[in-house]
């Protein structure tokens, strides 16, 4: 056990000893102080207004403002009738407005979790191909040590790394929106607009889930590029092949949703979001549950092609 | 006899259709410098790969101290240490987090250990270094440091000398024969620098396109039939090789100023007294060693790959 550790330890100083690893933490940190300052001084006003004891008042005002705006200019109709169903959400359940806070950036941030997929493909797929690139890979297979073993280390050190860029966007999100915006209290409530209406939840439920919903991409992508990385050998191909299908993903789900298997698609059900809330799934049949089994069974085919190829292969010379 | 270090049985590889290896049978003892000797293409590395278990077996074994590398690939792995052609390391960690690496994937080396090791290659001042600014030189010797780290009993070394200057090469070479000499290593070394071979192993295997075609004792490869070619520069030339043509059985070359002939070592001081009794005037003498270089040559023929 503790020569896996070892294992994973090597991994790690190899993956830190390298300038673009340090280039993507730099790069998660410019991002979550760059969409904090926009957001401070280019947000909308209402967003950071604080409402005082009279605050039904406040609201009811600011709703007959909003529909005299939108009576002379039809163009801001869209965005008033927002903000008039929220203020209406907030008075009909007596619940005050609370001002925007370093919580909801952190929640609105969960979007980051694309980049830190980007990266963790990046990472896994050079992980394998790498050693290959190197000519590395002999010295590392000829120690006692099953190929199984380093195989895994490989994989469990891509996850560690995956997960060491959440907590850094995490951690990152949370020191620049409290600085900026302040924060009310350690769980504040939060109103969002799920597509059915508005609903009122605390943040840190709603924080995991939607990193959560971010990682199960993540998780899949990056297996998928550990896979091609050992069977081709190759991190180009890797990178290529897994940021192209994470992107065109949904598109290609669209394009085939007439078919009936297209249900069997892996990027039809890496989205488990659409099962919340009530909504209808995309393609009639599919359920949570039937999500997380394709998920599985893609994962084990994943796997099982990159343990295949990775230990039975012979390690040649060029 | 002690048991062998390493044993290849009906060593066979095939890829596609084609025959690489076929058939290796030999072994290796402790305290023994092996070299594998072959023109390029012979199979040298595709051999070397099949004992560390870099490639599939397509037939037949290798043993290491008795286990299998296809059943037991790690109790027999844990006795090697090898290079397989170019030594290649991370080039953006120092030498010794690159060893570090490779100290942590087998138990109970520690940083003494280490520091042992690259003091015996002499690499201590550039050790901390970042690797990819080693020359070729201190590359091959921060790979013998890596194949030496858990101290195995059999040294798997790929044209290890590659690269080396000369005083670099005696320096590696003392050092092998030292290994074997002192600690009872075995030490494989492939090469296709004959002389290199000639100076530090104590066997040879010859191998050329995939098949053994020699093994031999080096002491025992010089001077079989002990026929040297010795070369005498003489004048005047025509009187000597007629008179040589006439009074010996062998067959008399000219070439330059020389004149050339194979014959036993105890012929050579008559032969000289005979040609200066005939008033004929002696420049020059030497006796060639007939090398290993040209055993090499005798065994493989042509370096043909098919």
């Amino acid at each position: 056990m503790s020569n896996f550790m070892n294992l994973i330890w090597n991994e790690q100083i190899k993956l830190y000893a390298k300038k673009g690893t340090w280039v993507m933490f730099a790069v998660l940190l410019a991002l979550a102080l760059g969409g904090g300052l926009i957001t401070k001084f280019f947000g909308t006003e209402s967003d950071f207004k604080e409402y005082g004891d009279d605050w039904q008042t406040e609201l009811q005002a600011e709703n007959e403002e909003l529909t005299a705006e939108m009576e002379n200019d039809e163009f801001a109709g869209f965005v008033n009738e927002m903000v008039i169903a929220e203020n209406n959400y907030h008075l009909e359940n007596n619940i005050k407005p609370l001002p925007y806070d370093g919580w909801e950036y952190v929640l609105e941030n969960s979007f980051l979790t694309s980049v830190i997929s980007l990266f963790t493909i990046i990472v896994a797929a050079g992980i394998i191909s790498n050693e290959f690139k190197w000519d590395t890979i002999k010295l590392l297979l000829i120690r006692p040590i099953s190929r199984s073993k380093i195989l895994l280390s490989k994989y469990v050190s891509v996850l560690i790394f995956a997960f060491t860029l959440l907590v850094f966007l995490l951690a990152s999100s949370w020191i620049v929106g409290a600085i900026l915006f302040g924060l009310n209290g350690l769980n504040p409530m939060v109103v969002q607009d799920m597509m059915p209406g508005y609903v009122q939840n605390d943040v840190l439920g709603e924080i995991v889930k939607s990193y959560g919903f971010g990682l199960v991409t993540l998780v899949m992508m990056a297996t998928f590029a550990f896979m091609i990385s050992a069977i081709f050998r190759s991190s180009g191909m890797a990178i290529g092949l897994a940021i192209f299908l994470m992107m065109a993903g949904n598109a290609i789900v669209a394009f085939l949703s007439q078919y009936e298997w297209s249900k069997y698609i892996l990027f039809a059900n890496t989205n488990l979001k659409q099962y919340m809330n009530g909504m209808e799934p995309p393609i009639p049949g599919m359920s949570l549950t039937f999500s997380i089994i394709v998920l599985a069974v893609y994962f084990v085919i994943f796997m099982a092609a990159a343990w295949a190829a990775f230990t039975k292969r012979d390690v040649a010379g060029n | 006899m002690s048991k062998p270090a390493m044993q290849l049985v009906n060593l066979k590889k095939t890829i596609g259709n084609k025959p690489i290896i076929k058939g290796l049978d030999f072994e290796i003892r402790a305290g023994e410098v092996f070299g594998f000797l072959g023109p390029n293409g012979a199979g040298k590395t595709t051999t070397i790969r099949m004992m560390v278990g870099l490639i599939d077996i397509t037939e037949g074994d290798v043993l290491i101290e008795g286990k299998s590398i296809k059943t037991d690939f790690k109790g027999a792995i844990q006795h090697v240490g090898a290079i397989v052609e170019n030594p290649e390391m991370y080039p953006f960690l120092s030498g010794w987090k690159n060893l570090k690496q490779y100290a942590r994937m087998v138990e109970g080396v520690t940083d003494e250990r280490i520091k042992e090791v690259v003091s015996l290659v002499g690499l201590e001042k550039a050790i901390h270094e970042k690797a990819g600014r080693y020359s070729l030189g201190m590359r091959q010797r921060l790979g013998i440091a890596q194949a030496l780290l858990h101290g195995p009993s059999i040294l798997i070394l790929d044209e290890p000398t590659n690269g080396l200057d000369p005083s670099g090469i005696r320096e590696i070479r003392k050092y092998i024969r030292n290994l074997a000499e002192k600690e009872n290593v075995a030490v494989i070394v492939s090469s296709h620098l004959l002389t290199e071979i000639e100076l530090m192993c104590d066997r040879i295997g010859v191998i050329k396109n995939g098949e053994l075609i020699a093994i031999e004792e080096v002491k025992t490869a010089e001077n079989k039939e002990g026929l040297k070619e010795v070369y005498i520069e003489v004048e005047p030339m025509e009187t000597a090789k007629a008179y040589l043509d006439t009074h010996l059985d062998n067959e008399i070359g000219v070439g330059g100023k020389e004149l050339s002939m194979s014959v036993k070592r105890e012929e050579i001081p008559h032969i000289l007294k005979s040609l200066m009794e005939q008033g004929i005037s002696i420049y020059g003498v030497r006796v060639l060693q007939a090398t290993l270089e040209d055993k090499f040559f005798d065994l493989i023929g042509e370096n043909t790959i098919e």
